[in-house]
């Protein structure tokens, strides 16, 4: 379809919107490399110097180096528990004709209309019934429950396209349930793979609620998300510290978005609407 | 023994199963859905269990994590109904969606349909729409912290502009501060629904719109009349996942930026659970506002499907 002339207010509309997006990105990179007077005197000029004062001051203020490597380390743990666990569920349910298979999918399917936020509280008393409470191992355990629904009907419907005749032929050869699963499906099922790390990995990393009410602000234990916030008072108004440490927890995401941006965006736009 | 196939147990009928697909061995495909427990189990116990235990402690007068617990029944009930607080937390939670989910999905509609034309420059605004799925909720509060606090962005625009007189302290102002909360959800909100517009939308088949614009409809009438009865309930499914994000996520945004105040000007249902939860340790009281907002999520749910039903 043509676009006339009649579009130019959309255009306008839509380049305001994404400017609105932009700018405060490019002002909290620029505003990273500054001083406070800088910030207020010219808010969008280019920094004068790029000096990295502002990021080893965010670092050793509210210890965010240690953060980042929790934050690192519960995401990288809970998407392998999370792999290790719906990869074989969604194996078994891709294969089985039966009617508890059937049952068990619904009941994941209906695990969309849970939303995460309401059971806040119930589950912190389960983390203190365990003895788990203020610890980054609970919330490696339970982030892999939050994922569950959406990584397993994502994998059945990926596992679902495997033709039957591979595995039988797979099974003429002698191979386990375990072999078929390692050497046939997991191959054949990479791109479903590959949508649900990366769904998961934004939704880990990005975690917020959950971590603080649970690890809570013990440094040794506490993810980037909530040593963020505690800049915000620690450093009172130093902009330039504050913006340097919302960079820094952007990063990981910005590279893997960058690097990943076409994979990303199907997985992004597929693991949506699967309600 | 032929008593044992007719009732619908599971054994029962997966002993039937491999019979059809694979004949003689004794049914490679069975034995597999035993591999789906461990996730079942896991997901039972972090997220069902939890979700259950939300109705039990809604009937439990439990003042504190290491009080004595007793038996409420409905008295918690009568407690949330009659405190004002609560009523002004319905009364912010209403306001907010009754403004930012119209707007956002009558917004994201339009940019997803400007989007699927792929205009000059349309692969860069993609690439900046995803911006606010990417980045966590701490990230997006700081950006509305800087751009919002007395001496940020939004003043220093302002007083710039030489408007100084209508600067105000946007985020510690009863008049403002819910409105703040909202600006985020829409803000933050509209980029992604578009992108899943767009998507949705690259799958209506060109002919539809070309056929429209050949009897003379111009894009405003194609946009509306053509495409977006096509996409109707997918529209509906986006709504429903924003009504859910919007009702139940904006705990935290009210926690990062406001908490609630001033006053209880910017307090939502969700941060009202939170904070009698862990703020004010009134756990019966948390709960039962949970349970409210749960029954609240699943009548705005059912009542969302119905007005976005297919209609033809």
């Amino acid at each position: 379809m043509k676009l006339g002339k009649r579009w130019l207010p959309a255009h306008l509309l839509v380049w305001t919107y994404a400017v609105l997006l932009v700018v405060p990105l490019y002002y909290f990179i620029v505003s990273a490399f500054k001083t406070n007077d800088e910030i207020f005197g010219r808010p969008f000029a280019l920094p004068s110097s790029f000096s990295f004062g502002n990021f080893s001051t965010a670092f050793s203020s509210a210890d965010l180096g240690l953060a980042v490597g929790n934050s690192a380390l519960v995401t990288v743990v809970s998407l392998v528990l999370t792999l290790l666990l719906a990869v074989p569920a969604a194996f078994a349910l891709a294969r089985s004709t039966g009617r508890t298979a059937v049952v068990i999918e619904k009941v994941f399917s209906l695990g969309f209309l849970i939303p995460t936020f309401a059971a806040l509280f119930p589950t912190f008393l389960l983390a203190a019934a365990t003895g788990l409470f203020h610890t980054r191992t609970f919330m490696v355990l339970f982030l892999p429950a939050t994922a569950m629904p959406l990584s397993v009907v994502i994998l059945v419907q990926f596992m679902r396209t495997v033709p039957r005749e591979m595995e039988e032929a797979a099974r003429m050869d002698g191979a386990s349930t375990y072999a078929v699963l390692r050497h046939v499906y997991t191959p054949m099922c990479l791109p479903g793979i590959a949508t649900v790390l990366l769904l998961n990995f934004l939704t880990f990393w990005n975690e917020y609620l959950y971590s603080l009410v649970i690890i809570g602000p013990d440094p040794s234990q506490r993810t980037v998300q909530v040593a963020l916030p505690t800049l915000k008072s620690i450093t009172g108004t130093d902009y330039g510290v504050l913006t340097a440490g919302t960079v820094l927890t952007l990063v990981p995401v910005w590279v893997v978005y960058t690097v990943l941006q076409k994979r990303m965006q199907q997985a992004l736009v597929s693991g949506a609407v699967k309600l | 023994m032929t008593t044992l196939t007719s009732p619908p147990g599971a054994a029962a009928t997966r002993r039937t199963a491999p019979s059809s697909p694979v004949t003689g061995r004794g049914g490679p495909r069975q034995g597999g859905t035993i591999l789906a427990v461990p996730a079942l189990v896991w997901y039972l116990v972090f997220m069902v269990g939890p979700m259950l235990a939300i109705f039990v402690i809604a009937a439990l007068h439990w003042p504190g994590m290491l009080q004595p617990v007793s038996f409420a029944g409905l008295g918690n009930v009568r407690t949330v109904l009659d405190d004002p607080v609560f009523w002004d937390a319905v009364r912010n939670t209403a306001v907010q969606l009754a403004v930012a989910l119209p707007v956002m999905i009558l917004c994201a509609y339009m940019l997803g349909y400007y989007v699927a034309q792929r205009p000059p420059g349309h692969r860069i605004i993609r690439y900046l729409l995803f911006i606010p799925g990417l980045i966590s909720t701490p990230a997006k509060a700081m950006v509305f912290y800087a751009a919002l606090s007395p001496d940020g962005l939004l003043n220093g625009a302002l007083n710039g502009l030489g408007l100084g007189s209508l600067t105000d302290a946007w985020l510690a102002s009863p008049s403002t501060a819910l409105a703040c909360l909202i600006a985020l959800d829409v803000w933050s909100g509209i980029g992604f629904t578009a992108v899943l517009f767009a998507a949705r939308l690259n799958s209506v088949p060109d002919e539809l719109g070309e056929a429209a614009q050949l009897d003379g409809a111009g894009h405003w009438r194609t946009m509306w009349a053509i495409h977006f009865p096509v996409i109707r309930d997918y529209v509906g499914v986006v709504t429903m996942l924003q009504f859910l994000w919007t009702l139940f996520g904006s705990a935290q945004h009210v926690l990062l930026l406001t908490q609630g105040g001033p006053g209880t000007s910017s307090t939502t249902l969700s941060f009202l659970v939170y904070q009698k939860a862990f703020i004010a340790a009134d756990l019966g009281y948390s709960q039962t506002v949970g349970v409210i907002l749960f029954l609240a999520g699943l009548v705005g749910l059912l009542g969302i499907r119905r007005a976005f039903r297919q209609t033809y």
